[in-house]
């Protein structure tokens, strides 16, 4: 037998081996349930977290975001008349089948459901909530709200706040880039482009920053 | 020092910016900071146009430089400089085999800067930002970086042998 | 209760400080390790001197075992904590560039402005081509945009990936570590350079 020498190697191995097996053995520090209570929906839809603003949509599609995925709540038949770009078809009537449930329950794409109103989308979201799954939010206001908001946006009065303009300008921008709406500009004449002013940010919850990036 | 207890002590920098801050290590992102704002000044209508800096723009608000990798980087430069002052290691010097001239060390780890510049854009962080702090979340990117920059350095080892040995 | 500063415990700014403060000891740490050479760091890939094996899988495996366990009693919320995105076609082709980068120049970025922190011209030359190279790809950043975005992933952490729990994951981790270590101080002794 060879006689173990006390290395910084064998002490450092020693010791991270004790201590990835301790983690190793003790369940996930999981405080949440998976399933919500209705109270806990019933709360989140009071504060209205499962909307998503159009802007903020509008800006995803016109950037190719790859982590938005729009999800088409309407029949098959509506879907094919018109969609947004990059929408899949998921009649509210089969939200539960199983071959949607990778789609529906994951943590990579930001999902966000669309109908014509948001009744719809409210329902679809409210489905997938109740199962606990993340990541799933309604387009505020549905394609009604988004054909006046983004497709054909009233020029605020001259009077309005600055950053009203400068919404208005990136619904114009946005408009144009999607290929739809009126084709006039905010400021008369010598308005050299449009491009994007970003959209203020969104939510309450702070993103968390990071990265090399 | 000995290497485990180094290690041990970066270990515990990681684990003290990911609960301070919520994130992990980086050195990269601050030459990246550093060029954009270099563009932005020296030529705003190209910053404007081109599309990397525009994106970089969309993501951070305000001076690029105002940015938490660059104090991060600051910090190192002075924690080294102390560290090297106090283990008397402040020279001016050019460090390489005997083998090798000055100058050749010079040009490689010139080409070897540009390379690692190029590759750091691409794999979203370099050794410190992608593949330690990466490493340390557990996070996919983070082995996949690591495990691609050992792996590609172990495998063209031979070739530079040279320079080195 | 952490991170701090997602939780809005700290202020942006005292966060911005206090980065400065972990750079602090990050340069430290790194230095004192015997980062700021370019020679010990290109030591590992020919066995003679695996400081770098040793200190990036301790530093790797400090910091993930203490976030697991901090977690564990509640003190920060892993949700909160930054997870690297991954692009796995970009982050397999950087991770390509910057090893054949490491082998050449002998340095990584951090490493690299410790080393010029205390002197060592090499590492001057080598942020000059870090600057070079990030403008590089800066300027050129159309042509390789689809590659750059390209089999978007999401924040996947391996655990996930693999669908194992992330204390059975840390631990394979840590075995992968020892054996490393064991194979890395026989290296040493089989390939044994005078001191340089």
């Amino acid at each position: 037998m060879n006689k173990i020498t006390y290395t910084p190697r064998v002490i450092t191995a020693a010791v991270i081996l004790i201590l990835g097996f301790i983690i190793a053995a003790v369940p996930k520090n999981t405080t949440t349930p998976f399933k919500l209570t209705p109270n806990q929906i019933l709360n989140e839809l009071k504060n209205g977290n499962q909307y998503l603003e159009p802007d903020m949509i509008a800006q995803m599609i016109v950037e190719k975001n790859p982590s938005l995925q729009l999800i088409d709540v309407r029949p098959q038949s509506e879907f094919e008349k018109f969609s947004l770009p990059g929408a899949i078809n998921i009649p509210i009537d089969n939200i539960l089948s199983p071959e949607y449930t990778d789609i529906l329950h994951q943590d990579v794409m930001t999902n966000v459901f669309y109908a014509n109103g948001t009744t719809h989308a409210n329902e679809a979201w409210m489905l997938v909530r109740q199962l606990g799954y993340l990541n799933n939010y309604v387009l505020r206001g549905g394609l009604n709200y988004w054909a006046e908001t983004i497709m054909n946006p009233q020029h605020p009065a001259n009077t309005s706040p600055d950053d009203e303009l400068a919404r208005y300008d990136f619904r114009m921008g946005a408009s144009q880039a999607l290929g739809g709406g009126a084709l006039t500009t905010s400021a008369p004449a010598d308005a050299p482009s449009a491009s994007l002013p970003k959209p203020k940010p969104q939510g309450k919850k702070k993103k968390v920053a990071g990265g090399c990036s | 020092m000995n290497p485990y207890l180094a290690g041990v002590l970066l270990g515990l920098v990681v684990l003290a910016s990911n609960v301070i801050s919520g994130r992990g290590l980086g050195a990269s992102g601050a030459v990246k900071s550093a060029i954009v704002a270099g563009v932005e000044t020296i030529a705003p209508g190209h910053a404007e146009s081109a599309p990397f800096y525009k994106k970089f723009g969309d993501s951070h608000n305000g001076n690029p430089l105002n940015n938490w990798l660059v104090y991060e980087m600051l910090g190192v430069i002075v924690g080294g400089f102390v560290s090297g002052a106090m283990s008397r290691r402040l020279t001016w010097r050019v460090e390489h085999s005997p083998k090798i001239t000055s100058k050749r060390r010079l040009a490689f780890a010139l080409a070897g800067g540009i390379l690692f510049g190029i590759g750091s854009q691409f794999g979203r962080g370099c050794t410190s930002g992608s593949a330690l702090s990466g490493m340390a979340v557990l996070s996919l990117g983070g082995f996949i970086s690591m495990a691609a920059i050992f792996g590609t350095a172990f495998a063209f080892a031979y070739f530079f042998r040279k320079n080195w040995i | 209760m952490g991170p701090l500063v997602v939780n809005e415990i700290i202020s942006e700014n005292t966060n911005l400080l206090l980065a400065f403060f972990i750079g602090i000891g990050f340069g430290f740490v790194l230095e004192q390790a015997g980062f700021s050479s370019s020679r010990k760091l290109a030591g590992m890939f020919y066995g003679y001197d695996t400081v770098v094996l040793k200190v990036f899988f301790t530093g790797a495996i400090t910091a993930m075992l203490g976030l697991l366990f901090f977690s564990l009693f509640g003190w920060v919320d892993l949700n909160l904590v930054y997870v690297n995105e991954t692009y796995l076609t970009s982050a397999i082709l950087g991770g390509v560039i910057m090893g054949v980068g490491f082998i050449a120049g002998g340095f990584c970025p951090g490493t690299s402005f410790c080393g010029a922190a205390i002197g060592k011209l090499d590492a001057w030359m080598f942020i000059g081509g870090l600057f070079i190279g990030v403008f590089i790809f800066a300027e050129g950043f159309p042509l390789w945009e689809d590659l750059y975005m390209a089999n978007f992933m999401g924040y996947p952490r391996i655990s996930e990936f693999f669908g194992l729990t992330e204390g059975i994951t840390a631990l394979f981790v840590i075995l992968a570590a020892v054996a490393m270590f064991w194979v890395g101080e026989w290296a040493e002794k089989k390939f044994p350079r005078e001191e340089y």
